[in-house]
């Protein structure tokens, strides 16, 4: 019997799920897109995860992160369900225990986390647009017909990466395209997508921060070695790109569970059989009053598990 | 010497470049304000802190680097924030480890003995009595003078030039004349000469140009590079343009007097308080060009402006009411060349067909049965 | 019948309705408040307001179209000054104008100015033109204004003694509401921001009441007497020019001098023209006067904040002093 550790991650662009050992290995660790689809998502990440591992695995703590937290946290029942920022640390400190900054890139979202002697003493978020965030890319590379997976090594060979202005993507793209009417070459103006997404994000996200190194780049935008580059470009220091980049939330995640239930707890977790269950998410309109609030009851077979939703507060207790 | 910079706003720099200079300082000329500029800015200043905040900061931190050692600026009594962009430059240049000096100027007429105080320092670390300061005050101002008009004596002659370009060329020349000038005589004969050239250039009198007022906040107004060159642009578009806003003229009635009282009183109708910043007269000067038969209004706001925003809102009305277009650009460090030139290309046109049309109906009116 | 006069709930609803209230009241007016800010009034004023003001302002648009068929007049006081050393913002003197010019189909605007930064006799000017205006004895006008006094001061009172300003005005109007309760050993959190933007519950989606939820002990700028407020904010090279900017920074001052707390969130509305400058203020002071030991958080909130996005950065905010207690 091997206890270990589940931790999943629902974005709204990427679920993932990751099982960690008690001393904090990875065992297994999977990236899939959420489509919108977050208990589809969790469902199939959890059936995926599981057919993976080796049979004498138990779980023996659960925990989730991400904007879908609290969702998955009633599906599969988490021993623990925390925010992105606390877990994302956690799970950079595994891995560079000394680390001073973390930069974070995710899909939609991107954050900076400030620790000093381990502790985070300072963060931001991303406040209401994707300039700094990975779907900037990802717009920019479909408007460009180039696969995103190209981006960063196409990024690498721009001699004169191209200026381009703009903190919100509609800007931005207006502007590419009036450079690509001037004939810049791709890589340059490439060169300069990577460069305005990490000025973007410099100065917007990370305004006024004391960043020192180590300083760990991670989420999923880190695989980009265009970034990589124009990150350590403009911050002239080094940048750590840790081994999970992609999965440090629900790395964190794991390591929270674990930690939580060592407190001799016994945990919450259902088991992967809830994989196979019929989970369902209903959402009503409530007309208590002009609000119109979207009421969503998380049914499991039937039953009402979790519900949330409304500004008031009247539908958060559930009437048994 | 002691190196002394000051902030850049359009060709305004010539003047206060001679003023710290026959002071016996060595002026930092601040440079022209280039997107590098805006960078520098934008990457220490609040994230909704208007563009010219920004562009001041970026230009402070270049003249910083090139070995100012001392800033002069200008202060303000609110409720528009640039009275406190001094305090707040200095505060984020400190924290970001630059050591220097700054004279932050506010009105005389809010605190005298201040004014005099901060002046008396300075006069004394450049060694000057104050006779021989007002001789100095005396030429900067005739050449800050100097500059306004021979701006809008080109601006007047662009529209009507028959080679594009020209006149934007010719000024610039004006410019290094007027540069070269130090004394009295001297500008006095730079001006007889600039005016010549600028006279000179090969004009179509027979044109009959659009007429265009240009309204909002001082610096965006001013600085060419901030307004993306508005009115070299619509003047080559064959506009007429006529800017509110002077430097000196500025400096005359709302720094040193009770401010452009006539004009405010005018937008009492609409707006009957004074909101700080340019943005009563904005009101105001729109309905006086309105009256004179102006074809249309631009407004040029900062992205977040306050004073602007109240008049942006209140614009709309007086557009209705008087029967005049009003085109309003917000500006701040995603404005696009592209897509202001575009704005501007359609709002021409559209004064155009709106003349044509209400020429046709007069025409009508004065033939009836043809 | 009496004559109704609209007050939209949005603004100086939260500083200054007790007054009004009884001073209209007094004089034989139904004082007639627009409802809770919803999802529609918000949409509503965003959609008329110009596009680049903030949220309140644009708020304030919402909830005087909530109004305007039910009243005979709105009343829009031009909030110009309350005392000698500050105005308000641009956007609050240009207000009435800013109303008039954008919403079409209004009933008639009461726009008096409040301007006590002329005399020593605060809002009497204002309540007399008020009467001359509806036709009171100035007589009836005096009684009316020291009613008004009275209640403002009875408000102010609440307050200082904790309570936050919806409360107050709901055991103003003899409701039962429980006295402010403080956990002892709880985190303690300066929440600090115009009133307009942190009590409108919708609008802050509801911060105060989330940080509760956490086991949060909340203290704001109300809690504060605004004339140590003031004096505190002068230690700037150069007051602020706007009034309720002043109350803010006095009460960052304030709080970092007591150093018992163990974080200040300051919350502000995205586009907010003063904020930009207090809010950097906020940041470079905190830092110096705490040596960098003080947690600061802005919070900026505009019509696309969702909730999620504000719970996640209070929860982080609240496990990082967790954290930073247990360290210690």
């Amino acid at each position: 019997m091997q206890p270990c550790y589940l931790g999943i991650d629902v974005g709204s662009v990427s679920t993932n799920v990751v099982v960690i050992t008690a001393a904090g290995e990875v065992l297994s660790s999977l990236y899939i897109r959420t489509h919108g689809q977050p208990i589809q998502a969790v469902k199939e990440g959890l059936r995926r995860v599981k057919a993976t591992l080796p049979g004498d695995v138990i779980i023996a703590g659960a925990g989730t992160t991400g904007s879908g937290r609290y969702l998955a946290g009633a599906i599969i029942g988490a021993d623990i369900v925390k925010n992105e920022i606390t877990a994302h640390a956690v799970a950079a400190r595994l891995e560079v225990p000394e680390v001073q900054t973390i930069l974070e890139i995710g899909g939609q979202d991107s954050k900076i986390i400030i620790l000093r002697q381990g502790v985070v003493i300072d963060f931001a978020m991303n406040t209401v647009c994707a300039a700094g965030t990975g779907s900037f890319l990802d717009q920019q590379a479909a408007r460009l017909g180039i696969p995103i997976e190209n981006f960063g090594e196409l990024a690498l060979k721009a001699r004169h990466p191209v200026r381009i202005a703009g903190r919100c993507t509609v800007f931005a793209e207006s502007d590419m395209i009036h450079k690509q009417q001037m004939g810049h070459n791709i890589e340059d103006i490439i060169g300069g997508l990577c460069e305005a997404l990490v000025r973007n994000y410099l100065n917007n996200v990370a305004k006024g921060k004391e960043i020192l190194a180590p300083i760990v780049f991670q989420g999923g935008v880190a695989a980009n070695a265009g970034i990589r580059a124009a990150f350590s470009k403009a911050l002239q220091q080094e940048i750590i790109v840790p081994r999970h980049f992609a999965v440090m939330g629900a790395l964190g995640a794991a390591l929270l569970a674990r930690d939580y239930v060592n407190n001799n707890r016994e945990t919450k977790f259902k088991g992967f059989e809830v994989a196979e269950e019929e989970f369902r998410a209903r959402s009503f309109t409530c007309q208590g009053c002009s609000n119109l609030c979207e009421i969503v009851n998380i049914e499991e077979e039937g039953s009402i598990i979790a519900r949330w939703g409304s500004r008031c507060g009247k539908w958060d207790t559930l009437g048994e | 010497m002691k190196k002394v910079s000051f902030a850049h706003m359009g060709y305004s720099y010539l003047g206060f470049k001679q003023l710290v200079e026959d002071m016996g300082f060595e002026a930092v000329v601040p440079p022209s304000p280039s997107p590098a500029t805006l960078d520098r800015g934008v990457t220490y200043a609040p994230e909704y802190a208007c563009i010219p905040f920004k562009m001041v900061l970026g230009t402070y931190l270049e003249v910083l680097e090139r070995g100012a050692e001392m800033i002069i600026t200008s202060g303000g009594v609110g409720p528009c924030r640039a009275g406190l962009y001094g305090m707040m430059h200095e505060r984020i240049l400190r924290n970001l480890g630059f050591n220097f000096e700054i004279f932050i100027f506010d009105p005389p007429l809010t605190g005298l003995w201040p004014f005099f105080i901060k002046l008396r320092r300075i006069l004394k670390a450049a060694g000057l009595s104050w006779l021989a300061f007002v001789d100095v005050v005396r030429r900067a101002w005739a050449k800050l003078k100097l500059l306004d008009e021979l701006e809008q004596l080109a601006t007047s002659i662009r529209p009507y030039e028959l080679k594009r370009g020209e006149t934007t060329r010719t000024f610039h020349s004006c410019l290094k004349i007027v540069d070269q000038a130090r004394t009295l005589q001297e500008l006095a004969a730079a001006r007889e000469e600039c005016r010549q050239l600028l006279q000179n250039i090969p004009r179509d009198t027979g044109r009959r140009p659009l007429k265009v007022g240009i309204v909002g906040e001082i610096y965006v107004l001013l600085e060419p590079f901030m307004n993306l060159e508005i009115e070299k642009t619509l003047g080559e578009m064959g506009v007429v343009t006529h800017r509110s806003i002077y430097l000196t003229q500025y400096t005359a009635t709302d720094v040193l007097a009770r401010g452009a009282q006539d004009v405010r009183q005018l937008a009492h109708p609409y707006l009957n308080q004074f909101v700080g910043g340019h943005g009563q007269n904005s009101v105001g000067e729109t309905i006086l060009y309105a009256r004179n038969g102006f074809d249309g209004v631009i407004q040029l706001s900062p992205f977040t402006c306050i004073p602007e925003i109240v008049a942006k809102s209140i614009l709309p009305r007086v557009s209705r009411d008087l029967g005049i277009p009003i085109l309003s650009l917000t500006i701040d460090e995603q404005t696009g060349r592209a897509g202001v030139e575009t704005r501007l290309e359609a709002f021409v046109d559209l004064l155009r067909q709106r003349r044509e049309q209400m020429e046709a109906r007069s025409n009508a009116a004065l033939l009836p049965g043809y | 019948m009496a004559l109704h006069i609209g007050f939209p709930r949005a603004l100086i609803y939260y500083t200054h309705f007790p007054f009004w209230q009884a001073y209209f009241n007094r004089l034989g007016i139904e004082i007639v408040t627009s409802p809770l800010t919803t999802k529609a009034i918000l949409d509503d004023g965003a959609r008329e307001a110009v596009a680049d003001a903030c949220i309140p302002i644009k708020l304030y648009h919402g909830h005087v179209l909530t109004l305007k068929d039910k009243v005979d007049a709105i009343f829009i006081p031009r909030m110009v000054r309350t005392n000698k050393r500050a105005t308000f913002c641009p956007k609050f003197l240009g207000l009435p104008d800013m109303v008039r010019a954008t919403l079409a189909h209004l009933p008639p605007i009461i726009d008096l100015q409040v301007d006590a930064g002329r005399g020593l006799w605060g809002l009497w000017p204002t309540c007399r033109g008020l009467a001359e205006l509806l036709g009171c004895s100035l007589w009836r006008a005096w009684s009316a204004y020291r009613e008004g006094r009275h209640h403002q001061h009875a408000y102010q009172k609440l307050l200082l003694a904790g309570y936050l300003p919806l409360q107050a005005m709901a055991k103003l109007r003899g409701e039962a509401v429980e006295a402010p309760a403080r956990e002892p050993g709880a985190l303690k959190l300066a929440v600090l921001g115009y009133p307009y933007q942190v009590y409108d519950q919708y609008i802050s989606l509801d911060i105060i009441g989330k940080l509760k939820k956490m086991g949060v002990n909340v203290w704001t700028m109300e809690m504060v007497h605004p004339a140590r407020l003031y004096r505190l904010s002068s230690r700037l090279p150069k007051r602020l020019f706007w009034h309720f900017s002043n109350l803010v920074l006095g009460a960052t001052y304030h709080y970092l001098q007591q150093g018992n707390i163990d974080g200040i969130i300051h919350v502000t509305a995205f586009g907010c023209g003063p904020d930009a400058m207090v809010d950097k203020i906020m940041e470079l002071d905190i830092r110096k006067l705490s040596r960098g030991q003080l947690p600061f958080m802005s919070v900026s909130i505009d019509e696309q904040t969702g909730d999620a996005g504000i719970t996640t950065r209070l929860e982080a905010f609240v496990d990082m002093l967790h954290q930073r207690r247990g360290n210690r």
